[in-house]
């Protein structure tokens, strides 16, 4: 038994044990799906056509390129990402400078703005269909009260307001994530640094440029990232809100994936899928990479 | 010696009675979707009043699963690939190339062959059921139907100086007509399902599904587009579904809308006396859609047996007449048919007289596809002005025959 365990200590394997389970549990639900979906992504994997299911190589990739539908929906992605993600963070940046002044009642402030964010998905969309509803929506209602419209505007029926209208939707759900993500970092930054700054006659802009968003720049650079992803890769807001519709305008990737494996096309789904996750390797690696390299790790 | 010998035989004699007490006791699983709470109350009294009086030890286990706009099929078809799926399920015959094809399903042809229940089916409804599996088994076992027809509002026609429309160009002109003070001549139904409704226009100016490019077709669909382009439609109709097109009927902002005798009760309950329907009138020619519930047996079935006598008071038996008269869904059975009930609703008189008219969209493995997704992403492009209505058919077209 010491021999063993002398041993071990020499290799040094403990870490590894330890890491084992863990290891074993992400290759079967993570490594093997993938492999499988890649598998997948090279076959004409119909299951409605089980009989013509074939190795036929990157047929299905090649076919991406002269689909129109996956280079609209390729690009709508991009909208829903950057304005969604985007305006998350400003909005969420704003809430989290409010909530770590001190005002009264502000406990309760904190607790709800999370509202939105422990919403599910489903209900979220359920509930801003209704809000944006065309005919009896509570929008369109004040936007009319107020003078802005003159009559109702069918906000999800219509090609140009859907898409914003599903942004707007999956902003109001993200904006207490990076709020919350935001507070805690804010609230690990030293007050010494803001009176040495307020000794030096800083303004608080200066302040929010120099101090605060140089200590926050790992924070933000996690949960932008972490959004990017999981917005990219959300299905249900989009979903219950429209379908996709109307006329494709809402159709980001992940809902054109969706709605393909929905129809038994597994091969062109995961094709799709797999390039889908190969853009945002692409863009994660740079960014975690450039984000550690600052911190000398 | 002897008494061991008799201890034997008796324990022996009462573990066969136990194993086969356990042989008759056998449960079926049974996965259904229900439009709303009262019906999927109405289905687990059902399964108490056949598991009471089968007599056969069977018992039914009921799962109510989400409709999801159609989206059943598909939770059915991922459990029963994954070998998790029930014995019987309630079914809607557009799904089943995709089943069958996978071998998924159980042909019924044996069972009923001896089964008393099959002459109180139309032969045409066999025929029907027949041909969306492969041509020579049964698969599908007929529940009842829903014939699509218009609802309208009395008061408002009454008001508009409207008698009901008898032909397709006086519907058109209702439709004008009924458009004013804030209502809508018509519940257009833009999103998924819409193309039941769509199918009549299509008929209406002598088109038909085999072909949807023909001169007669696409004018089918420039009527649909003008509807909506004209304005006498919400402005929403592009992505009205199901529950749109019914509300905005109940709130009275619409004075028509297409839809089967599910909704009646909820209408009455409404409206009261001011609300009727008429079978969509004929043009060049007549089509209306029928919605059908089917069930099916799965081949993984371990007591299938038990399970065809699910199906078989489904289809004729006590619950054929329960569910029918709570949902008010047109039965199959001949018998329950001729129910004093089913003859004297208003509504399911209208259904009847649609009935000859009544169809299906071909059931091909792309129907699926061309529902969920096809169909409306297409038909609103076409609403919005994106395309014509010719460029609209040909896509149409295209996908449901690829």
């Amino acid at each position: 038994m010491e021999i063993i365990q002398k041993r071990m200590r020499k290799a040094n394997i403990w870490p590894y044990l330890l890491v084992l389970p863990a290891l074993l549990v992400v290759i079967a639900v993570v490594f093997v799906p993938i492999l499988n979906a890649i598998s997948m992504s090279l076959q004409q994997y119909d299951l409605r056509r089980p009989k013509q299911i074939a190795f036929i190589g990157l047929q299905n990739y090649l076919q991406l390129f002269s689909d129109k539908q996956f280079i609209a929906s390729l690009y709508r992605t991009v909208l829903w990402v950057v304005f969604g993600v985007g305006f998350q963070f400003v909005f969420g940046f704003a809430l989290a400078l409010l909530l770590n002044q001190g005002f009264r009642g502000r406990g309760l402030v904190r607790s709800v703005s999370l509202i939105p964010w422990v919403t599910p998905g489903v209900l979220i969309a359920l509930m801003w269909r209704w809000l944006l509803d065309g005919n009896y929506g509570v929008i369109n209602d004040l936007l009319q009260r107020i003078g802005w419209i003159e009559s109702n505007i069918a906000f999800l029926a219509n090609r140009t307001t859907a898409l914003p209208s599903v942004i707007l939707t999956i902003v109001w759900q993200g904006i207490p994530f990076f709020a919350l993500m935001l507070l805690a970092g804010l609230q690990g930054i030293s007050h010494d640094l803001y009176e040495a700054a307020d000794i030096d006659g800083a303004h608080s802009l200066q302040k929010l440029r120099f101090i605060t968003i140089p200590s926050l720049k790992n924070t933000i650079f996690v949960t932008t990232m972490l959004r990017v992803i999981w917005v990219a890769n959300s299905v249900d807001v989009i979903f219950n809100m429209t379908e996709g519709g109307p006329a494709y305008a809402t159709q980001t990737l992940s809902v054109y994936i969706y709605l393909k494996a929905n129809t038994l096309n597994m091969g062109y789904a995961s094709a799709m899928a797999i390039v889908l996750t190969i853009l945002l390797l692409a863009f994660s690696i740079p960014y975690l990479r450039s984000m550690f390299r600052d911190q000398g790790v | 010696m002897k008494k061991l010998l008799s201890t034997l035989i008796a324990l022996i004699m009462m573990l066969s009675v136990a194993s086969f007490a356990y042989a008759e006791d056998v449960t079926i699983n049974y996965w259904f979707w229900a439009d709303n709470d009262a019906y999927a109350e109405t289905m687990q009294e059902m399964i108490a009043d056949f598991n009471a009086t089968n007599g056969q030890g069977i018992t039914v286990v009921g799962e109510q699963v989400p409709w999801d706009g159609g989206g059943y099929s598909n939770t059915v078809f991922t459990a029963a690939m994954g070998g998790g799926g029930p014995d019987v399920a309630s079914w809607k015959l557009t799904a089943t190339p995709s089943f069958v094809a996978n071998d998924l399903l159980e042909p019924l042809d044996a069972f009923l062959q001896d089964w008393d229940g099959y002459s109180e089916i139309e032969s045409s409804l066999w025929d029907v059921m027949r041909e969306v599996g492969d041509g020579e088994h049964v698969y599908v076992m007929p529940w009842n139907t829903q014939v699509l027809y218009v609802y309208y509002r009395p008061s408002m026609f009454a008001d508009a100086g409207l008698s009901v429309p008898t032909t397709y160009q006086e519907f058109l002109d209702a439709c004008a007509a009924l458009t004013k003070d804030g209502v809508y001549g018509f519940g257009m139904r833009g999103a998924r399902g819409g193309q039941e409704p769509w199918g009549s226009f299509i008929y209406a100016r002598g088109g038909t599904f085999a072909d949807l490019t023909t001169p007669e077709a696409v004018q089918g669909m420039q009527d649909f587009i003008d509807l909506f382009q004209k304005g006498y439609t919400p402005p929403t109709a592009p992505s009205d579904g199901f529950s749109q097109i019914i509300d905005n009927f109940k709130s009275g902002l619409t004075a028509m809308t297409v839809h089967h005798i599910g909704s009646s009760a909820g209408m009455v309950e409404t409206f009261g006396d001011d609300v009727a329907a008429f079978v969509f009138p004929a043009g060049e020619g007549q089509w209306t859609s029928m919605g059908d519930t089917e069930n099916v047996m799965f081949a993984s079935s371990a007591n299938k047996e038990a399970a065809f006598q699910w199906l078989a008071y489904l289809a004729t038996g006590k619950g054929q007449e329960t569910w029918c008269k709570v949902t008010g869904n047109v039965p199959v059975s001949s018998s329950v048919k001729a129910l004093d009930e089913f003859q004297s609703n208003p509504f399911m008189k209208v259904s009847i007289e649609g009935a000859p008219y009544a169809g299906i969209l071909p059931v091909l493995d792309t129907t699926t596809e061309w529902i969920s997704s096809i169909w409306p992403s297409t038909v609103q492009q076409a609403l919005l002005g994106e395309i014509t209505a010719q460029e609209c058919m040909d896509i149409l077209q295209a996908e449901l025959y690829q």
